[in-house]
């Protein structure tokens, strides 16, 4: 959809907001491509999951928990990807877009800020999840969670066209470590210096938001009740 | 054969205890709410507490090898009692070790060695065949491909399912798949087995098939199982000691047979007369419980029964006497209604 809104947009003049058509339509199909890996989730009813009692099972066996948790992950995106690359070839005979690779330095970072973000994407899912231990319905914080990501992460349009001052809240959270500044780095829009501050401010997410999460499982795992007999 | 840790203490008699449990408590918040839709939007601002005490202050021990009963109404704390031992539950007070280990500490070596089998609730997948599953436990508890092959294939032979392991669980019975789970949970011969209703649901057949599996899994492995059961057919075939919850507080631990001896205040005669005795009668010897075609039986104490039976033998022309012990439901019955007065 938004491939086509920004097509009608781009029809009137060659330039939007510093972005050429050809660099807008790329863009799009960049984001949603590496969304649809990094923001889908297969931990998506883990806190129905935990309410329900279900992982009982999980927790009487020698296993690690998030390593299962991890795995089924992997084999989820494994799936997505499947469908996607299909999907994808399908939207490009469509509109035909000329995707200009860049350096392979930058290529290799924009590997590693991919998986930056799969990993943060996993630690946030595991956060959503732990709220399971004390209540049935998470549909309510993640689904404003997914309004948001809806908006920030670059979505329905480049964080840059937003004013600036929105912008530098939208910096402060993670948000923006999700895929829009892959697809930044991917369109060399970023100088050398900030893609050295978006790695420190990348990792420093990562191990905060994962100890959170830690502290929080660790709290809920003392207060899980296991219920269903 | 087992790997242990080397806390296992003796007891008195030099005998090692298996399962130690010293205080334990388990205290549960539970949210009271008012019916209907005020209630529910009152609940938004302000909550009513209660606390539960499911298990309150429980102890005992148990030696390798032993087979006991947990008796105990619904929601006296048996459950919660395993599932603590089990290091599901974190106990609020309290402690307990399994084979030396602290349950809570969830620690592989510990897991390895025991299982938590709940009727009705499985770990098998669904929509896979069963022998996927077990494959899968296969890999998670380590378990060496020869002892696999060879667990396996005594299990399967003694509970007979050898044909249905290709199947998808969910097109198996209620008793076939109760037989798989339990195959799944004691593929990696655990030492301890916590057994919750593992009967529930199961027609008088499959019932006894799984007591005398489980009694031939205790003699031949030497593990020790924690059984809950409310038929008490399950705990009169496998347990020789019980132990009584009532209320999250244990209150009786020791024999069955020592059940009768201590709480049954009354035996049953048996009785067929000749024709023309009548019902106020006997009523003079005990309290009649039934009376029909000269067949009676009547309620006496315990200790006058053989001295009422002598009476009654010299009294009447009598056909037939039995002296029977009250069925131990109802002693347990009289127990608990007892202790809600």
């Amino acid at each position: 959809m938004s491939l086509t809104v920004w097509t009608v947009i781009f029809t009137s003049s060659n330039d939007a907001f510093g972005y050429s058509r050809e660099s807008m339509i790329t863009y799009i199909f960049l984001i949603a491509f590496l969304q649809s890996i990094i923001i889908s989730s297969s931990l998506n009813g883990l806190a129905s999951r935990i309410y329900s009692g279900e992982i009982s099972n999980h927790l009487l066996k020698p296993l690690n928990i998030f390593a299962l948790f991890a795995v089924q992950e992997i084999a989820d995106k494994f799936k997505n990807t499947f469908f996607l690359v299909l999907e994808t070839l399908f939207l490009f005979l469509i509109f035909k877009p000329i995707i200009l690779f860049p350096d392979y330095k930058i290529f290799l970072i924009f590997i590693a800020w991919a998986f930056g973000g799969l990993i943060m994407n996993f630690i946030i899912s595991l956060l959503f999840g732990s709220l399971g231990f004390w209540s049935p319905q998470v549909w309510g914080p993640q689904f404003l969670f997914f309004m948001i990501l809806e908006f920030t992460a670059g979505k329905l349009f480049p964080l840059d066209i937003l004013p600036k001052i929105l912008q530098k809240i939208i910096y402060l959270t993670p948000f923006p470590y999700l895929s829009f500044l892959q697809i930044q780095l991917f369109l060399e829009r970023l100088s050398a210096d900030e893609i050295i501050k978006h790695s420190i401010v990348m990792i420093f997410w990562i191990i905060t938001l994962g100890l959170i999460t830690k502290i929080i499982w660790k709290k809920g795992l003392r207060s899980f009740e296991s219920v269903g007999r | 054969m087992w790997e242990t840790n080397t806390k296992l203490r003796y007891n008195k008699t030099m005998q090692k205890i298996a399962i130690k449990v010293e205080n334990l408590k388990k205290y549960f918040k539970v949210y009271k709410k008012e019916p209907g839709l005020w209630g529910s939007i009152k609940s938004l601002w302000k909550r009513n507490y209660e606390t539960v005490k499911a298990v309150d202050d429980v102890s005992f021990e148990i030696t390798e090898g032993e087979i006991v009963g947990f008796i105990g109404q619904n929601g006296a704390g048996k459950t919660t009692t395993l599932k603590m031992l089990s290091g599901l539950l974190y106990p609020t007070q309290g402690q307990s070790t399994v084979l030396g280990f602290n349950p809570w500490d969830r620690k592989p070596k510990f897991q390895k060695q025991f299982a938590l089998v709940m009727g009705q609730k499985n770990q098998l997948w669904w929509d896979l065949p069963a022998i996927e599953s077990f494959h899968l436990n296969k890999a998670i508890y380590e378990i060496p491909d020869k002892k696999f092959d060879e667990t396996l294939a005594k299990l399967a032979k003694i509970l007979d399912v050898e044909d249905i392991l290709q199947i998808q669980v969910r097109k198996l019975s209620l008793g076939q798949r109760m037989k798989c789970e339990i195959i799944a949970a004691l593929l990696h011969n655990p030492k301890v087995l916590f057994l919750d209703e593992p009967t529930i649901g199961l027609d008088v057949v499959m019932q006894k098939i799984l007591r005398d599996f489980i009694k031939q899994y205790n003699k031949e492995f030497g593990a020790t199982i924690i059984l809950t059961s409310h038929y008490m057919g399950d705990v009169k075939e496998l347990c020789e000691r019980v132990i009584i919850i009532d209320n999250g507080h244990k209150i009786y631990d020791g024999k069955l047979a020592d059940i009768i001896n201590k709480y049954a205040r009354n035996k049953i005669l048996s009785l067929t007369l000749e024709n023309g005795v009548t019902k106020n009668e006997l009523s003079k010897f005990g309290t009649v419980k039934s009376f029909e075609d000269g067949r009676t039986t009547l309620v006496v104490p315990r200790k006058d029964a053989t001295k009422i039976a002598a009476k009654i033998l010299n009294q009447f022309k009598v056909h037939d006497l039995n002296i029977e012990e009250v069925p131990i439901e109802t002693v347990i019955r009289e127990i608990f209604g007892n202790k809600n007065k």
